[in-house]
């Protein structure tokens, strides 16, 4: 029996272990060399349900701070970087046990992540008390950027983008007059959601809206697996012809087994936290063609630029890249090109923060510039559909 | 509209669910019944029968079977998962529990070794075989789904099927092996009165022993069922078990047949009500329903069955 209690202790034992051993390697680093060495830290899930969420961005902001190290896109640096991971398993709860690690370790001047918004929420109070910058590769909730939060940033465009596109898309392109809408509980997911639901009804469909919390299966809430027989008898007795999901690839993958095993014809669709293979290989192949996916990122595999970027990605992750895996190389970069513009005697976390609200930085996957509350200027938002058992961009949506 | 619509689909949703209830929730009370001790690491006897299950399958099955071949993968994940099940719950006596009767510890020194032995098998699980889900192969229907037949509007699902055979064939065998043979004779024998059956001769460690073993075998059974349509990862048990212990509560912890009841009346309690109001309701009149039902008849729905600790 694991108690929630229990499982705290556990989480925040794992915690303190992955960090002593990343402060060790910190302090070689340092010794190694005559130059300063400054650490930037990733947060994101490292374990759970949704793991490889966070494992596509560790390896992209741990493959940045590599080729920054050995000169390759930066040139030489007056100073060595270190990299520090901390594991929140994408919950709110043990979020802000990851983020005093990372305050608590004074060399860390700035930080990619959160990777979830509900994480986000619950850490980045402590975050902006200690004046450390946070730039997340993938935090999309909309209400993020609106705590007056000084060292919020993100490099992808918020729910608010992403909801009314992903509604347009049903309604235009899939002529959907009805739909059901469902979100899993977290921040992220009711955000998105209720986006959407405002949207799709402007546009004239119906929507009706349900809440089916995550997991324990996928570590993404307290809902209990069954849940979605009844969940999926709902959907069919509405008579929807399109289901969107607001939420995670794992629980997306349960409720959409649940859907065609009780025979629903309807379309599914669902957001960027289903865009991952896992989604298709826990659903099988059969199950999760013809799903839309939406997502506030391009598809990598399309950038001649990014070739060399996902190459040199497999090697260090022996995983191809995947969704966010390149907007958090960019997050990285961009607070390396903020730091060499500041220099060794410039280098504060207070001064990061500032230089990024000025920072232009042509990334891989767009333009990076902020807006004054941290969003990314500009709002694309692309379509995805899983064919074959792949999982292909159509290109931008309406 | 409320408690037509739908009633059939709903009622069948929920019998599915209380037939793998029923199976666990029988580790549960068969280890009451000799110990008068909640086993709280049955959660991972459940789980451990799920991994078994997946890698056998894994190992076996290359081309998608058909006909006789989904029947023989389906029988054969079900042994497989059984004896995962048994050898980690046998296992978990001898090391978990075992030592502790020998020096005759205190109650609660029962209970948190359960739950460190959980805690360690599940973050083992965890360790070994990855933290994301991982899906059984695929033995009958195309994607292990699809609809069997549609009886008085209620969409019988394949799964649903396979689930109601396996636990009917498996909880009548484990009735008569209880009723009837040697086995049960000493299981019934020491949860009436330890001390007098160990007087007449019952071996008591042995009978125990037994007792895990038997509720490890419909665990792991269930685990491996429960992973056919869900997959399996290391927190797979939790909430399942959980669901068990609350069933195997309801129908009269200890007692066998109670076991039984209590797992196909909470699967229905969950569900039922579905057709009047939102999903979201339903773990808040499942509970309702349980709490009430203990007002009325504390010692569950057959009524407890207790003897002397051994």
């Amino acid at each position: 029996m694991h108690t929630k209690l229990l499982s705290k202790f556990a989480g925040a034992a794992l915690a303190a272990a992955v960090s002593a051993l990343s402060l060790s390697a910190t302090v070689t680093a340092a010794s190694a060399s005559s130059e300063p060495t400054y650490t930037i830290a990733y947060e994101g899930p490292l374990s759970g349900g949704n793991a490889q969420l966070g494992l596509n961005m560790k390896f992209a902001v741990q493959l940045a701070i590599n080729q920054a190290n050995a000169g390759t896109t930066f040139g030489h640096l007056p100073f060595k970087l270190a990299f520090l991971a901390a594991d929140d398993q994408g919950s709110a709860t043990q979020s802000p046990t990851a983020a005093q690690q990372v305050i608590g370790n004074s060399s860390v001047m700035a930080l990619v992540g959160p990777a979830f918004s509900g994480a986000t929420k619950a850490a980045e109070p402590l975050y902006a008390q200690a004046k450390l910058a946070t730039v997340s590769p993938s935090a999309t909730a909309p209400e993020l950027a609106q705590h007056g939060w000084k060292n919020f940033f993100r490099v992808v465009a918020d729910d608010n983008a992403q909801g009314p596109a992903d509604a347009t898309f049903a309604v235009k392109q899939l002529k959907a007059k009805k739909i059901y809408s469902i979100d899993d509980g977290s921040a992220y997911a009711q955000g998105l959601a209720t986006a959407f639901d405002a949207a799709a009804k402007k546009l004239g469909a119906s929507v009706t809206h349900a809440t089916a919390l995550g997991t324990t299966q996928c570590q993404a809430g307290t809902g209990n697996v069954q849940q979605y027989s009844a969940v999926a008898t709902s959907i069919i007795s509405s008579h929807a012809p399109v289901t969107f999901y607001a939420g995670y690839y794992c629980d997306f993958a349960l409720l959409a087994k649940s859907l065609r095993s009780a025979g629903y014809k309807g379309i599914l669709m669902s957001d960027d936290g289903s865009l991952d293979p896992h989604y298709v290989s826990e659903a099988g192949a059969k199950v999760a063609n013809g799903t839309y996916i939406s997502c506030a990122c391009a598809d990598l595999s399309k950038n001649a630029a990014a070739a060399p970027f996902a190459k040199q990605f497999r090697a260090l992750a022996h995983f191809p890249v995947g969704t966010y895996s390149a907007e958090s190389y960019d997050a990285t970069n961009v607070i390396i090109s903020v730091m060499k513009k500041l220099g060794v005697k410039g280098i504060s976390r207070a001064n990061i923060v500032n230089a990024l609200h000025h920072v232009t930085y042509k990334g891989l996957t767009k333009v990076v510039k902020f807006q004054a509350n941290g969003n990314i200027a500009g709002t694309a938002v692309y379509i995805y559909h899983v064919v074959n058992g792949k999982i292909v961009e159509l290109g931008l949506a309406p | 509209m409320c408690f037509t619509e739908n009633f059939m689909q709903y009622l069948v949703n929920g019998l599915a669910n209380g037939f793998l209830y029923a199976l666990i929730a029988l580790g549960y009370t068969l280890v009451y019944g000799v110990l008068q001790l909640i086993n709280f690491a049955h959660s991972e006897v459940f789980m451990s029968g799920g991994f078994a299950g997946y890698f056998v399958l894994q190992a076996v099955v290359g081309r998608q079977p058909h006909g006789l071949m989904s029947v023989l993968m389906i029988v054969l994940g079900i042994v497989a998962g059984a004896c995962g099940g048994g050898l980690i719950a046998f296992l978990l006596e001898r090391v978990a529990y075992r030592p502790l009767r020998r020096r005759k510890a205190p109650k609660l020194a029962f209970l948190i070794s359960a739950i460190g032995a959980s805690y360690f098998l599940f973050n083992l699980a965890g360790k070994e075989f990855g933290r994301t889900s991982l899906s059984v192969p695929y033995i009958f229907n195309g994607t292990n789904s699809g609809i069997a037949f549609t009886f008085l509007g209620a969409q019988v699902q394949t799964m649903y099927l396979i689930w109601a055979a396996a636990a009917i064939v498996l909880l009548v065998s484990l009735d008569r092996v209880v009723a009837k043979t040697k086995l049960g004779q000493g299981i019934r024998a020491v949860a009436e009165d330890a001390e007098t059956a160990s007087l007449m001769g019952v071996n008591i460690d042995r009978v125990i022993s037994q007792a895990f073993v038997l509720g490890g075998l419909l665990g792991g059974a269930a685990g491996f069922l429960y992973a056919l349509n869900f997959g399996v990862v290391y927190t797979m048990g939790f909430t399942p078990a959980l669901k068990a212990f609350t069933a195997a509560v309801l129908g009269g912890i200890g007692n066998l047949r109670g076991a039984m009841l209590g797992g196909l009346v909470l699967g229905v309690a969950e569900s039922l009500p579905l057709s009047c109001v939102n999903f979201n309701w339903q773990d808040v009149i499942a509970f309702g329903i349980l709490i009430v039902v203990l007002l009325f008849r504390p010692m569950g729905l057959l009524g407890e069955r207790l003897g002397r600790s051994a």
